[in-house]
């Protein structure tokens, strides 16, 4: 007899200690670059996370990830070089301002139907880019905004500086953490169980009293924050933006990890962001072949794992567990 | 119980570019009643249906809901301001959901009036769920589809889809249904279940019906009136009984 998975139920415990476990012993088992990789991986979480409350969860398909994640970059340069504000306050700037952009995007852009909607999110990428290139007295167009500091942390009158790479992947290890929680917190609740009743059946889930749009504009603006927030973390890891941050491949790469992952799971995103972004690092020992094995790897997995990999994880744990 | 009608419909009219789908129909439900609305195909009882309910906006007319204009309200206001829910000829249950999500979701309305309270991740929002559970295993269990509560909706027959439909249906406590065909496609034993169903909801727990049917034994055995519509207009209305001899229904139905 086949069974249903409810919201979140994916993420079991025994999944998050061994995550956690690994997690806490990652920078002795690996070396400088891989750690690179994974701190990557980190940073694409986040907006994956919230694509996947878009695309997973409620049913829409968005290609503007990157736009946010670049509104999401560029305040925390502005702030950073223009303001000295400590790192806390330009990831939740980045954040809130990402989140309230989508406002007034989403609600035209909704009002479209399913491919319109798709092309109407790609345009947002390439306006973002045709700003950060041309806004010149701001963004420094195509020289980008450099030397954004390290993050670091007043504590009173000591301040605490994340200047090693090791120092950089425990703050996104924790950052993640709390985007997971969050996450895991919005598709438990009963506006996650709403969001999969109008991805399932829009005019059934309204004859059924949810008021799908605005749930509809809500997750997209609750997408658009994780977007910034990973923009934020990204710019103070690189310490330079460029118009480059906004683009399109940046939102493909969003779009794989969710789709491939495992959409509407979150097992399966996490999966999904460490095995796309760690093979398109790891096929970087072949540059000239590197998109090429790439595309064919996601047709593979396209062809294997339709549903991505989230139900291979439910399987294993299965499995581990005895069930079955 | 207040003097207006619990749904009053007045003058109702939609056109699909020259085609009067509905040309001025006016109806009403009672507070309590089962009302019958039967028509030949293309007659514009499922036109009447979307505007009454808010799928689709009327071009003129208005429709009060226990005296409170609604005209013009969304389809997602209506059901969870107003209590009046619609069924669907064709979509019927969330496939990919278990029976008893099909059923918590469509309490949730009830147990939560905005959407900001849907987001509650404390341990109110979560007994406020458990209570809705509580209630879904009572109409799973008094719909005889306890074995399948955690079977995905879309995999059982389609009679039983029909059954989770109304019991979803139930879990907001409605004033109201309007049910489009409930009786299309499933097997004569399940029509007795269906029906009674109907009777129970009506007489124990007050929910009043308008009931879109082509089964002609359904209708008169379930409902004490009975409106006809042809041609986007309406033809007839009466008891059962009027409406069987009535000259003009028969004319219409069989095409004379």
């Amino acid at each position: 007899m086949s069974t249903v998975a409810r919201n979140g139920r994916d993420l079991r415990l025994p999944f998050v200690a061994v995550l956690a476990a690994l997690a806490a012993s990652l920078p002795w088992l690996l070396g400088s670059y891989e750690l690179h990789a994974v701190i990557v991986a980190l940073t694409f979480l986040l907006p994956a996370y919230g694509l996947n409350l878009l695309v997973g969860y409620t049913g829409l398909l968005s290609l503007a990830q990157a736009a946010f994640f670049g509104i999401g970059a560029y305040v925390t340069a502005l702030l950073a070089i223009h303001f000295q504000t400590p790192f806390i306050v330009n990831l939740l700037a980045s954040g809130l301002i990402a989140g309230l952009i989508a406002f007034p995007l989403g609600v035209p852009a909704l009002r479209l139907r399913a491919t319109s909607f798709v092309m109407c999110t790609l345009g947002f990428v390439i306006i973002g880019q045709a700003i950060a290139k041309n806004w010149i007295s701001v963004t420094r167009g195509d020289m980008g905004l450099e030397s954004i500091p390290r993050p670091s942390f007043p504590l009173g009158p000591f301040s605490f500086t994340v200047s090693t790479t090791t120092g950089f992947y425990y703050l996104s290890l924790v950052i993640a953490a709390v985007a997971t929680l969050a996450v895991w917190l919005i598709v438990r609740s009963p506006a996650g169980r709403n969001m999969v009743a109008i991805r399932e059946n829009e005019t059934l889930a309204e004859s059924l009293g949810v008021p799908a749009w605005r749930y509809k504009i809500i997750v997209f603006m609750i997408g658009a924050a994780f977007g910034g927030l990973g923009g934020a973390l990204h710019a103070h890891y690189l310490t330079v933006v460029t118009p480059l941050t906004f683009q399109m491949q940046y939102s493909t790469t969003m779009l794989v990890i969710v789709l491939g992952g495992g959409p509407g799971t979150i097992s399966g995103v996490i999966f999904g962001s460490f095995l796309f972004v760690g093979l398109s690092e790891a096929l970087r020992v072949a540059p000239e072949l590197r998109m090429i094995a790439y595309g064919l790897c996601l047709l593979a997995i396209v062809f294997r794992f339709p549903r991505g990999f989230a139900p291979l994880i439910d399987r294993a744990w299965r499995w581990i567990g005895g069930e079955r | 119980m207040s003097a207006a009608p619990l749904l009053e419909i007045e003058g109702l009219a939609k056109s699909y570019g020259a085609v009067r789908a509905v040309d001025g129909v006016s109806l009403h439900v009672d507070h309590g009643e089962i009302c019958g609305l039967i028509g030949p195909n293309g007659s514009g009882k499922s036109t009447f249906f979307d505007c009454a309910t808010g799928l689709s906006q009327p071009d003129s007319g208005k429709v009060r809901l226990d005296g409170l204009e609604i005209t013009g309200w969304s389809l997602d206001r209506i059901a969870r301001e107003g209590r009046m829910l619609r069924s669907f000829q064709k979509t019927v249950v969330f496939s990919a959901l278990d029976v008893e999500e099909n059923l918590v979701i469509a309490g949730q309305m009830f147990a939560f009036p905005n959407v900001a309270s849907t987001f509650g991740i404390g341990a109110a929002a979560r007994t406020r769920v458990e209570s809705l559970r509580i209630q879904a295993r009572e109409l799973i269990a008094a719909a005889g589809l306890w074995e399948v509560r955690h079977m995905p909706a879309g995999n059982l027959s389609g009679g039983q889809q029909k059954l989770i439909q109304f019991a979803s249906m139930l879990m907001p406590k409605p004033r109201l249904i309007l049910l489009d065909e409930p009786m299309a496609g499933i097997n004569p034993k399940l029509i007795e279940r269906v029906m009674d169903s109907i009777r129970y909801a009506n007489r124990e727990l007050g929910v009043s019906f308008l009931v879109i049917e082509h089964n002609i034994d359904v209708v008169t055995s379930l409902c004490a009136r009975i409106v006809v519509l042809d041609q986007g207009r309406k033809l007839a209305e009466g008891t059962p009984e009027e409406i069987v001899v009535d000259q003009a229904v028969r004319e219409a139905y069989l095409g004379g």
